[in-house]
């Protein structure tokens, strides 16, 4: 946020020839392409990109893979190359300033088709939040697999330039930065350059207390650069998406463009649960259904709601959307919640302090936004504090709680040690996955992305729409292909919150 | 001890206490300070009227406005929110949000499932101490670790304590930012699904040592009200922290054993934890840091995060009346945090009625608070003159 009133920059028009405009195989595109294209390459361009940035959505959200690992790496330049798209894989692979005519040409559809989806992505904060998610995961995936001599070229051509504390500074610090800084024991710290930057410009590094603070100043040990650039990669990138939404009108005139941006993202969003469910569910069946249907998360907040009668704000947000998603009326919805918080409270105080955002999760109130349920991504990375019981089972509890609420609900020995194998592992959605597989007594291993996916499946199952199968056979169901897009709908700034006093 | 008051006498004292103590002045300087550059009219407020009518968007001019308005809706609760880009009650949902002070908020029922003495609503001498805890902590870190000089901290009316965060870094901070600094300050997580909320791996951040010496400061004092481990249900809870289950049934049998006093015990289990670890090389690696992890469990700050994370949250006003309780939300300087006494807070009963016995001391703490807010207004109004000239400058420079 920056209130300073710059005057207009003219950026100088690089015109010349492709060695010049493109030395590196990274950029943080500063400078807007400005040839002429057919209207073919601008379409093949933005559709070959979207299959990029799709690929690399399914690598974090879809197969939990852990970003910028080996297997992530190497799912990712997998696909590349199985979709035919040799050239970003050539240009994620290791990023180096080669002068080869193939480094050139790829550099070229990397640069243009970068703009094209500004201008696709730039219409609403979802789909901006999206794309820079996206674009940020590419950046460092090709970051991190610079080849040395590159970075130097890197940091030379983009001005990069922090300031390099004195060795009597660092000497002084030493104590602080060697118990602070975040680091191999096999390396020797004292040997370590480093630099001192504002602390917004390292979030990543001071969220995980990975270097140490002093004065509003990060220390940040020369390899923890990549931290520092994604973040000024990021605020160029929303700066960037701002003002290409500005202009919007403009290039909205062009017909030729307008079907084509618009439906981008559209071809290939997946489910998100929000469009009127066919299916109504009747409340009364809510406490059969938990048991039956729902996921281990949801089915926790609802055991806590009938018990304690009271679900803190984290829960009552998740629990509460992933109804809406299932088909629970509003008139419903209200009525149960209701009926159980006035079971420890006055009628006259559940309806001033928590009706309201009842109605505002079903678009009722406020803003009128019709806000999505959340998917696995989110409430796996949910904060949940002292009290609260949302979040996931197989990330937020304990194994000996989660080992004993397993046993308690009948699943058999076998099953149990392998959900928590998989907790123990970090797996949150395979172990959900093999919890379905527990309580419906089927091999399906679905890839769980969504809380509602969960009650979806569970329901086609009981009603014999689909047949369970052994796990050695294929997947029956699409929709688990398609990547769930991590929208995130609903910001908790937005709610205007009853601060229970 | 307060007296019971009357909720239903707040609607005529009210308008006397906005006229009459309700720093305005300094609150509107505070806001426009804090608006800066736009001006004070682009401040979100809310007021709560009787009746739990909520009123949102509220804006003003200038003192003069605030002052009508307080007399003519006489709110029981008055909230502040962001600057947005333009008047929110022209903008409303629609409007963007430009910046907002970087608040915190402790509540003391966080920690009802550490504290022994209060639970839920209630709050006593003994439990403030975790406040004391939590103010000294957070208040070092974000002067030391962030470089933020214009902290006010104030009471939050019942059982809690609010930080707000002037500086201008602080103020236009984004969202990513607000949530950094957040999971920075963050050492507890995890729900009632966990038993161990608080893991500390290799070496610790200084940050991290700093905040066990300042526990450290408190800590027996804090074990000695509380007595954490004297009863069976609480050392059962103990003992849920130790990973290890040798040493659990270790520590269990000897302190069951032991006389009920927490000190007395916790000094015991001190004694068994290191004795283990001598004889036990290969447990010190998972359990390097016990003890400091259950200091850290009872009594670091429990901080709402969500609270930080939004940077539209409406969060209470200082000097507001609290409707069930009648006290003010004073604002206090955090190294006289020990010496704040829950019942010499004043509360609007006793400043509006001459009789009343604590009449004259809760006058006299009143003064305090609203010097204590002078006194930061005054130094955030000459923090931005300086930053505004710098800015000045520097734009001279760049032609």
């Amino acid at each position: 946020m920056d209130f300073k009133i710059k005057r207009k920059s003219t950026k100088t028009v690089v015109t010349g020839s492709l060695v010049e405009n493109y030395p590196h195989d990274l950029q943080m595109y500063k400078i807007p392409p400005t040839e002429n294209i057919s209207l073919h390459e601008f379409e093949a361009l933005a559709l070959e990109r979207l299959t990029l940035l799709r690929c690399l959505a399914t690598a974090t959200t879809l197969k939990g893979l852990r970003p910028y690992s080996e297997e992530w790496t190497e799912f990712v330049l997998g696909d590349l190359k199985t979709q035919g798209l040799k050239y970003y894989a050539r240009l994620c692979e290791k990023s180096g300033c080669g002068t080869h005519d193939a480094d050139l040409q790829a550099r070229r559809k990397d640069h243009i088709a970068h703009f094209i989806l500004r201008l696709a992505y730039c219409r609403t904060e979802e789909l901006r939040r999206w794309y820079i998610a996206r674009e940020l995961e590419l950046f460092k995936m090709r970051f991190m697999t610079m080849k040395s001599d590159a970075v130097d070229a890197f940091f030379k051509l983009n001005n990069l330039c922090y300031t390099n504390i004195s060795d009597d500074e660092k000497n002084e610090l030493m104590k602080y930065l060697r118990e602070s800084t975040f680091y191999q024991s096999t390396q020797n710290i004292e040997t370590f350059k480093f630099y001192k930057v504002k602390f917004f410009e390292v979030l990543d590094l001071v969220k995980a207390r990975k270097v140490y603070l002093k004065g509003g100043y990060a220390y940040v040990p020369h390899k923890d650069f990549i931290s520092v650039l994604s973040a000024q990669y990021r605020t160029h990138l929303r700066h960037s998406l701002a003002i290409a939404c500005q202009h919007l009108g403009e290039i909205e005139q062009d017909e030729r463009l307008v079907s084509l941006l618009k439906g981008l993202h559209q071809a290939y969003s997946g489910n998100d649960y929000i469009s009127d469910t066919k299916v109504v569910i009747p409340i009364e069946s809510i406490d059969s259904l938990s048991v039956k249907s729902f996921p281990l998360c949801m089915r926790q907040l609802h055991e806590q709601l009938r018990s304690a009668h009271h679900l803190k704000h984290g829960g009552r947000l998740q629990y509460g959307l992933f109804l809406k998603g299932i088909g629970v009326t509003l008139e419903d919805s209200l009525r149960f919640w209701r009926e159980e918080f006035t079971k420890i409270m006055e009628l006259d105080k559940f309806e001033k302090q928590y009706a309201y955002n009842i109605r505002y999760n079903y678009g009722k109130e406020g803003s009128k936004k019709n806000y999505a349920p959340f998917n696995c991504l989110k409430i796996i990375n949910n904060n949940v504090g002292p009290g609260d019981c949302h979040g996931c089972p197989f990330r937020h509890s304990e194994f000996n709680i989660l080992k004993n609420k397993l046993k308690g609900y009948g699943l058999e020995g076998q099953a149990v040690n392998d959900i928590v194998d998989m907790t123990k592992k970090g797996h949150c959605q395979i172990a959900c996955s093999k919890y379905f597989d527990a309580v419906h007594n089927t091999g399906l291993d679905l890839g769980i992305n969504h809380p509602n996916q969960f009650f979806e499946e569970s329901q086609k199952l009981l009603k014999g729409e689909i047949k369970a199968e052994p796990k050695k056979e294929s997947k029956p169901n699409n929709n688990i292909k398609k990547e769930q897009d991590n929208f995130e709908d609903m910001d908790l700034d937005e709610i205007a919150e009853w601060k229970e006093t | 001890m307060a007296e019971q008051h009357d909720e239903n006498l707040l609607p005529e004292m009210l308008p006397l206490y906005y006229t009459r103590h309700f720093p305005q002045n300094i609150f509107c300087r505070w806001l426009a300070c804090g608006s800066n550059p736009k001006p004070l009219s682009n401040r979100e407020l809310s007021f709560t009227l009787a009746d739990d009518v909520y009123l949102r968007y509220l804006s003003i001019n200038d003192q003069k406005e605030f002052q009508t308005l307080l007399q003519k809706k006489c709110p029981q609760k008055l909230d502040i929110g962001a600057v947005y880009n333009i008047k929110p009650s022209i903008g409303r949902h629609d409007a963007v949000v430009l910046a907002r002070e970087l608040v915190f908020d402790i509540d003391l029922t966080d920690y009802d499932e550490v504290r022994t003495c209060c639970q839920q609503a209630k709050v006593c001498d003994k439990c403030w101490k975790f406040m004391v805890v939590a103010c000294e902590i957070i208040h070092t870190a974000l002067q030391d670790d962030f470089g933020f000089q214009n902290i006010l901290w104030v009471f939050s009316g019942r059982r809690g304590v609010h930080c707000w965060v002037s500086d201008y870094e602080a103020r236009t901070l984004d969202s990513p930012g607000r949530a950094a600094v957040a999971d920075y300050l963050c050492l507890i997580t995890g729900g009632e699904n966990l038993n161990k909320k608080v893991h500390l791996t290799n070496d610790l951040h200084s940050s991290i040592r700093r905040s066990l010496t300042i526990i450290d400061k408190y800590f027996e004092e804090i074990l000695q009200d509380q007595e954490f481990i004297s009863s069976t249900e609480g050392l059962k809870s103990f003992l849920k922290m130790i990973p290890d289950e040798a040493l659990k049934t270790l520590v269990e049998g000897n302190l069951e054993r032991m006389h009920k006093s927490s000190l007395e015990r916790w000094d015991g289990f001190v004694n068994t934890y290191s004795q283990y670890c001598k004889e036990n090389i290969n447990a010190i690696r998972k359990m390097k840091y016990l003890i400091e992890e259950i200091k850290i469990q009872y009594c670091y700050p429990r901080l709402d995060v969500n609270v930080t994370k939004g940077f539209n949250h409406l969060l209470k006003s200082p000097f507001s009346i609290h409707p069930k309780t009648g006290k003010v939300s004073v604002v206090f300087k955090p190294e006289q945090a020990k010496s704040l006494k829950l019942e010499e807070i004043p509360t609007i009963y006793s400043l509006l009625d001459d009789g009343a016995p604590d009449n004259v001391q809760h006058q006299s703490n009143m003064r305090v608070a609203v010097k204590n807010f002078q006194e930061l207004v005054f130094s955030l109004e000459k923090a931005e003159a300086i930053r505004r000239k710098n800015d000045a400058n520097a734009s001279i420079l760049e032609f």
